[in-house]
């Protein structure tokens, strides 16, 4: 996962590579999904999420689609 | 009472944040009074679920997430004049996060090799025209979580 100057930029590094472009989104959002992901691992206790959770975590930050589910292994989250 | 797992897992985030090293499985059986087999075990279990990511073919540290336990491109700044590493912007964010404390990320475009930064201020992500780009699903991230 990287941060590119904008989409254009995301192109272009995505043609060079043969890739497929995949999700793109806003800081804003990946510091909505980081939030709860990483805010209480210093915490005693703390687990990873479900997938159930961490589906819920993506969708609150409005990342939805396919790119985002976790698929029908789901004894993990990522 | 012995040590859990979960002891083990904060106390390498703990000397990651104080020292910016991981500890070697020794030095976290001797800080938490285990054997050093005995805390092996828990790095190899802490990694057989996610929990950290260990250096292949070793049980030297290489992630314990949000941070990275080597320099990457994506340097946190905390209020405090620390630095970190994260393993990626969503992690180099997550330390800010799991601080919480205000801080930057400085980082490059992966085009063009720029300088690009974030910066959290009172719990706030400040204004940027920068884009995010997973290029793998999230099913797959841990196919080879080193490329996401």
């Amino acid at each position: 996962m990287l941060l590119f100057r904008s989409e254009e930029h995301v192109r272009r590094w995505c043609d060079t590579r043969g890739l497929q472009q995949g999700a793109v989104f806003t800081p804003d959002q990946m510091w909505m999904v980081a939030k709860p992901w990483h805010g209480r691992r210093l915490e005693q206790g703390w687990r990873r999420f479900t997938p159930d959770e961490a589906e819920s975590v993506f969708a609150s930050a409005g990342l939805t689609g396919p790119f985002w589910q976790l698929g029908i292994s789901r004894g993990q989250s990522p | 009472m012995a040590p859990t797992d979960d002891d083990v897992r904060l106390h390498i985030l703990r000397e990651l944040i104080a020292s910016g090293t991981a500890p070697s499985v020794r030095r976290t059986g001797a800080a938490l009074g285990v054997s050093e087999s005995d805390a092996s075990a828990a790095y190899e279990r802490l990694a057989a679920n996610r929990v950290i990511v260990l250096q292949p073919g070793t049980r030297d540290v290489l992630m314990a997430a949000p941070l990275s336990a080597v320099p990457t491109p994506h340097v946190v700044r905390t209020a405090d004049g620390r630095s970190h590493y994260g393993n990626c912007v969503w992690d180099a964010l997550g330390v800010i996060a799991m601080l919480g404390m205000d801080g930057e990320v400085e980082t490059v475009c992966s085009d063009c090799d720029s300088s690009l930064r974030l910066t959290v201020r009172g719990g706030s992500l400040e204004p940027s025209d920068a884009v995010v780009h997973f290029a793998v699903p999230a099913a797959r991230w841990w196919e080879n979580i080193i490329f996401t």
